[in-house]
């Protein structure tokens, strides 16, 4: 009778645990929301402010998927931000030179591809770690990017190329539709592909990949390509959003990027980095922003927060005693 | 399969390590002299003789920096006009190199020792070598420190000062005004500091937020922490003005007042840089900023450093020189 009682209430233990891992971040994204919602009703769910919540992730999103995809293969890659102010800057300038708006926008892309090329170089034929190589090229990236610009800001875009970040097709402004392109391209090679299902297996083993054939190295190649395109798109986006370009102005999004997909990878499939959770972790951190914003919260404050949030998140998800 | 490989990476190897040596040719060809280049090697021993032209060197951790090397510029180009020899080194941020440079130019005994920018208090082993040996020390917007003759700066609380009394008379001297800082800077802070003494001073003005701004990407982060605050007040002159510590989020603010058609609004920077000439130009929110007289500041270190030479005795070790206000008004 007793050990009965007792292995039901275990069970029933475990089974909130396990809901609690599997939902947990999914159900903290809610509350979020209701709490904001009932914070400030009215402001926080109008339309406008929705809008403004994906305008506002946008460029984050975009980096945060092909992040997902390098830290699927079980890498980092730290030079993102400094490759899409790099990316920013070259295409500014190559515009303020007279460039043509294609020619100008292929020349983003190939840098990008190159740069990711160059860090998968290093680390897959080359053997370094993710980490060290990734953090060599986010300097050499950003010391390019500040003596190619003095350090000064480049402005006076012209108006055609202003309209990626800031045009609109009917309400949705025209980031948001990049930014669901750029996850929909993604969420579809991760899950539907050999390509994808490769890189998952390279990630979760590598050995075992390699002795069924896989090549590793080739693959790991690629995701820091793809990692280097993401980079120079969200470069291209967040130079015409602002319609200016930084020698610093990418910085930010390789932390936050990996926050995010960290916060992906408590939801669903066994701790894997995913493209719906990097969404929802994208959506956690655009939203605890805008909220705590508009609810007018201490600046300062505000990042303890969000730092609290992402702590909570990965305990609640029993992440803690996995993986990371 | 194995071989081939391996073979591949003897090849790749080999390619390393010519990049390697293709790019230490490259920093060496790059390198800046480490001592000042004009300075006269043997002019040491002939410097107590009256006549000879005057040697200044002129040492910075920050020429990287367009506003450094812009104000360095000005001043190397008086000094010479004034037949002085002006040699420069750049540290590229090290300070421990710069308290070396320090160092060289106190061997090859100079006349005098311009620091360009850079906080007096990292490199105080340089300055004491330089008052043992009896040679004057200025600092060009770089701190006040006891082993410095003189610093010749712009008064930040001026700027600040300037900038929020322009904002006030265009919102008419009332309504809701929101503040964008980066207390950690101390200029940036000490314009806060100044502009909130003048919101103080008009009971109808209040500042309903004063918000961080985040370096990097100070642009992108004020666009989007206006955008919020204009959601949370959608009504129109809700919010009155927007009051930036310098111009990356004066910019960003502008851009989100654009975007959400809320024009009424006015928006003023600090530091006159290019692009916020252009916006402000454009006849939009962006109002006004303040540009620092980096001329003025070359011209008045000139000068002091030539009253030193002439014997003159200097009444206080902190020279500061207004800003000037550049509104669309005068940007015409």
């Amino acid at each position: 009778m007793k050990t009965i009682a007792l292995r039901t209430a275990k069970s029933n233990q475990l089974y909130i645990r396990g809901l609690l891992r599997r939902y947990g971040t999914m159900a903290g994204f809610v509350m979020i929301v209701v709490f904001f919602s009932l914070l400030r009703p009215g402001t926080f769910l109008s339309p406008i402010n929705l809008r403004n919540i994906l305008e506002q992730i946008s460029i984050l999103a975009i980096v945060a998927s092909t992040m997902t995809i390098v830290m699927v293969v079980g890498d980092f890659d730290l030079s993102i931000g400094s490759l899409a102010s790099l990316c920013g800057v070259i295409t500014a300038s190559l515009l303020l030179h007279g460039v043509g708006l294609f020619p100008v926008i292929v020349a983003g892309f190939v840098l990008g591809a190159l740069a990711g090329a160059f860090n998968g170089l290093l680390v897959s034929y080359l053997r370094l770690s993710a980490f060290v190589s990734t953090l060599a090229t986010m300097t050499a990236f950003r010391g390019l990017a500040l003596w190619y610009t003095d350090g000064s800001t480049l402005f006076n875009l012209p108006a055609a190329f202003l309209t990626i970040g800031q045009g609109s097709v009917g309400p949705m402004p025209a980031p948001i539709l990049v930014v669901f392109s750029v996850l929909g391209v993604s969420w579809l090679v991760l899950t539907q592909t050999t390509l994808g299902r490769r890189w998952y297996a390279v990630g979760g083993n590598p050995e075992a990949a390699f002795l069924s054939g896989i090549d590793t190295k080739r693959l790991r190649f690629y995701a820091f390509v793809v990692s280097g395109l993401g980079a120079s798109l969200a470069g291209i986006v967040l130079t015409s959003r602002l319609a200016s370009a930084h020698p610093l102005a990418g910085e930010p999004l390789m932390l936050t990027s990996i926050a995010a997909v960290f916060l992906g990878m408590t939801m669903f499939k066994e701790g894997q980095p995913n493209i719906p959770g990097t969404f929802v972790g994208v959506l956690i951190l655009g939203v605890l922003n805008n909220g705590l914003n508009i609810a007018q919260v201490n600046s300062y404050i505000q990042e303890i927060l969000i730092g609290a949030t992402i702590i909570l998140a990965v305990l609640v998800s029993g992440l803690a005693r996995r993986r990371i | 399969m194995l071989s081939t490989s391996r073979y591949r990476m003897k090849g790749m190897k080999g390619l390393v390590l010519a990049a390697l040596v293709i790019v230490s040719l490259v920093a060496a060809a790059c390198a800046a002299p480490a001592a000042p280049t004009s300075a006269p090697s043997a002019g040491g021993s002939t410097k107590a003789s009256s006549g000879a032209a005057k040697r200044i060197a002129l040492v910075t951790p920050y020429m990287a920096n367009a506003t450094t090397k812009q104000v360095i510029d000005l001043f190397s180009k008086y000094a010479k006009e004034k037949g002085w020899e002006v040699g420069t080194t750049d540290t590229a941020g090290d300070f421990d190199k710069l308290v070396g440079a320090i160092q060289n130019a106190v061997a090859q005994k100079v006349d005098a020792i311009v620091l360009g920018m850079g906080d007096p208090a990292q490199m105080s082993k340089g300055l004491t070598a330089a008052k043992e040996a009896n040679i004057p020390v200025f600092g060009i917007d770089a701190g006040v420190a006891p082993d410095v003759v003189a610093n010749i700066t712009s008064d930040n609380a001026a700027l600040g000062t300037m900038s929020a009394e322009d904002l006030a008379q265009r919102i008419g001297k009332k309504g809701n005004v929101v503040m964008f800082t980066h207390d950690p800077h101390p200029g940036v802070n000490a314009r806060a500091k100044a502009a909130a003494a003048v919101f103080e001073k008009y009971p109808d003005i209040k500042v309903i937020d004063k918000r961080h701004v985040n370096v990097p990407g100070p642009v992108d982060n004020a666009r989007k922490i206006m955008q919020d605050l204009l959601t949370a007040r959608p009504e129109k002159g809700s919010i009155a003005g927007a009051w930036a510590g310098w111009d990356e989020p004066a910019l960003g603010a502008t851009q989100a007042i654009l975007a959400a058609g809320r024009t009424e609004m006015a928006v003023v920077g600090v530091d006159g840089t290019d692009f916020a000439k252009a916006e402000i130009k454009k006849g939009g929110p962006f109002k006004s900023t303040v540009e620092q007289d980096w001329d003025g500041i070359a011209r008045k270190t000139v000068e002091l450093v030539g009253d030193y030479f002439q014997g003159k005795k200097l009444d206080r070790n902190l020279y500061t020189l207004p800003g000037k206000l550049i509104t669309p008004e005068n940007l015409k």
